[in-house]
């Protein structure tokens, strides 16, 4: 008896109750793997957006500066660790920050002005090119600033603008000069978004009489797919007590978190949602079971064993399930790619939107990853494979006698 | 009451001080009254002229700055820096509770923001704010003498000040120290909200100054960097000028 030929026959037989089942699996699939797919997108994305618009893999300070950014925690030789790092499988390069106030025509505001070499510093993040108007600093031009997307409305300024800074310089003077808005940045974080002030590092070094050293170090791994941890440590361990050292997992402990939790997030609306299914595939596989009770008996009767029965209920499941699953990886891969390249616009809900200090863009971009698509067509299997758990063994202990007198 | 510019400084140190409150008796609190009124008329003027330099001494640096300083009344007074020559010209002024601040470097006029208050003064250890709660602190604290007696060979009298409930003060708490004869300021320290000791401000080097004898230095210590400090020589002081209103307006701020 050839098992699949006959549950092939008995899907057959009744059409529309299959069909009914197959679209409902295929629909919570495609639904499933959509969804996992814009999960995975956002995590990829917020990824991105922290580790390579700003933070990089590992940063770099005196212990306690973090805490208490005072300007004169500098990390001495901070130019010889940076090309040494350069030597040795990372991207680098050095951040100074410094305090005070910006004024324009309208209005002041306290600023964080952040040193960047404008060298080094593109091959390590990609701020240079998350500029929202205007452009990004050049070396030729000494005057000239970037700054945050809130702190151009709180000065209440625009491209071509100045802005005069006060503060004080590390031997104790009065820091004052005036300068340019060469470019407005989009959202970043928090910090840069309502305070940051990007300059190069020539001139804030001579704007507050810094100089040698470095408050800040960032490296990027040329390869970014081995054990950041792992690398972390080693780092650690090699530069001694003198120095912190740490990984943007351990900067953003939040953000890390909620990446972490994103996988948990699709596997429970994945058992929800498939709760729903499998009460659909019950439904239709009991019902054809009670439909054929005297069949089974007389199957049963002339020698059919209980588990050949039982195969044959799974066999039936099976089919029906793989249609499904078929229609879902096309459905669902064709929807995710295409919210993948064109996003899913948030911006009616929020302009935009910040989440633990990280500015996310209000366009929300899926990843067509591996996980997204395998991850709900194998649980599929296994929620149909249990939900038929109940006809199964009905079929199984079926009396051969009373079930050809059963109807 | 009137204030004098020079004294500025130790005038909203010393004027929480300076009002009357209650002691135990009746009579207790006549004294108070008395005394501080009479510390408080060391300083009253309807307008003053100074110059003072003013030292300071931190763990990174150590500067000296030499300024002229007009006031009139308790709402308006102008500093203008004289040496050295990198910051001649810069001037705070302040006008009826507003700071600005003039930078004859990019030829700006800043107004302080209320973010910008708890900020030091031109790299002092006073506050933005140091300079403009001054005029409230009168109302704001209720004194009583603490001690009264002989103490490092001196005869003095102790008041301890605490702000009222609902002043807006940073300090928990005020010990003043004034000499027993002639009423002169001595020590003074501040305390946080948590009661710990902030910083000190000691009255040295009496001098007649304006027709007067007071204290021509004082010296600011924090509590908790001991080994800095800033302190104010006042080199001359004139008291009752004739100072035209228009000083005090930001036009007169970019004067050099």
């Amino acid at each position: 008896m050839n098992i699949f030929t006959l549950a092939l026959r008995n899907v057959y037989r009744n059409r529309h109750r299959s069909l009914v089942t197959t679209l409902a699996m295929a629909f919570a699939c495609t639904m499933m793997i959509v969804f996992a797919a814009l999960m995975d997108g956002f995590a990829i994305g917020s990824e991105r957006n922290v580790v390579s618009m700003n933070t990089g893999d590992i940063q770099i300070h005196l212990p306690g500066y973090r805490d208490d950014p005072d300007i004169y925690s500098l990390i001495d030789n901070a130019d010889k660790l940076v090309a040494q790092f350069r030597a040795d499988a990372f991207y680098a390069t050095e951040r100074l920050f410094a305090f005070g106030l910006m004024a324009s025509d309208q209005s002041s505001s306290g600023v964080q002005l952040r040193g960047v070499d404008l060298d080094y510093e593109p091959t390590v993040t990609d701020i240079d090119q998350h500029i929202m108007t205007g452009e990004w600093l050049s070396a030729d031009d000494q005057q000239g600033v970037v700054i945050g997307k809130k702190l151009s409305k709180l000065l209440d300024v625009g491209l071509g603008d100045e802005l005069v800074f006060v503060g004080q310089t590390a031997d104790g003077y009065m820091a004052n000069d005036s300068f340019q808005i060469k470019g407005i940045l989009k959202s970043v974080s928090a910090t840069i978004d309502n305070a940051g002030v990007f300059m190069s590092n020539a001139m804030l070094r001579e704007l507050i009489t810094l100089p040698e050293g470095a408050h800040e170090l960032v490296l990027m791994r040329t390869d970014r797919t081995g054990d950041l941890s792992l690398m972390t440590e080693q780092l650690k361990t090699s530069l001694g007590e003198d120095l912190e050292v740490m990984n943007w997992q351990q900067l953003m402990p939040i953000i890390n978190r909620f990446l972490e939790t994103a996988h948990i997030q699709t596997l429970i609306m994945m058992i929800f949602t498939y709760i729903a299914v499998a009460s659909v595939v019950l439904n239709a596989m009991l019902m054809s079971v009670f439909e054929r009770i005297h069949e089974f008996g007389i199957m049963k009767a002339i020698g059919v064993k209980p588990k050949q029965l039982v195969v044959l209920i799974y066999a039936e499941m099976l089919i029906q399930t793989f249609l499904a699953v078929l229609i879902a990886l096309l459905a669902g891969s064709a929807l995710s790619w295409y919210l993948q390249e064109h996003g899913l616009d948030m911006s009616s809900l929020a302009d935009e939107i910040s989440f633990a200090g990280i500015a996310f863009d209000p366009i929300w971009h899926a990843e067509l990853t591996a996980n997204a698509v395998l991850m709900p067509t194998l649980f599929l299997f296994v929620i149909a494979g249990i939900a038929v758990i109940y006809p199964a063994i009905k079929v199984a202990v079926i009396q051969p006698v009373d079930a050809i007198h059963h109807q | 009451m009137f204030k004098l510019l020079p004294y500025y400084f130790s005038l909203f140190f010393l004027l929480p001080g300076l009002f009357p409150v209650h002691a135990e008796t009746a009579q207790g609190a006549d004294r108070v009254k008395a005394l501080l009124n009479e510390v408080d008329d060391l300083w009253r003027g309807q307008s003053s002229y100074a110059v003072t330099t003013m030292h300071v001494k931190t763990d990174h640096y150590e500067r000296t700055m030499k300024m002229e300083g007009w006031s009139k009344g308790k709402e308006k007074t102008l500093f203008r820096i004289m040496q050295p020559l990198r910051e001649k010209g810069t001037s705070t002024l302040k006008s009826d509770n507003h700071i600005y601040t003039y930078l004859p470097k990019t030829d700006r006029t800043i107004k302080l923001t209320s973010g910008m208050m708890m900020g030091s003064w031109m790299g002092s250890h006073l506050t933005n704010d140091d300079l403009v709660k001054e005029a409230r602190l009168e109302e704001d604290y209720t004194a009583e003498i603490s001690f009264e007696g002989v103490r490092d060979g001196q005869k003095i009298i102790e008041f301890t000040l605490i702000p009222k409930l609902d002043a807006a003060v940073v300090w928990g708490k005020l010990a003043l120290t004034i000499l027993a004869d002639s009423h002169i300021p001595v020590v003074e320290y501040y305390y946080d909200e948590d009661m710990v000791l902030a910083r000190t401000i000691r009255f040295s080097d009496i001098q007649l100054l304006g027709g007067r004898e007071r204290p021509a230095v004082l010296t600011v210590v924090p509590a908790d960097k001991p080994e800095e400090y800033t302190r104010f020589v006042y080199e001359t002081l004139s008291l009752n000028v004739e100072l035209k209103d228009s000083l005090f307006s930001l036009s007169s701020l970019k004067k050099r």
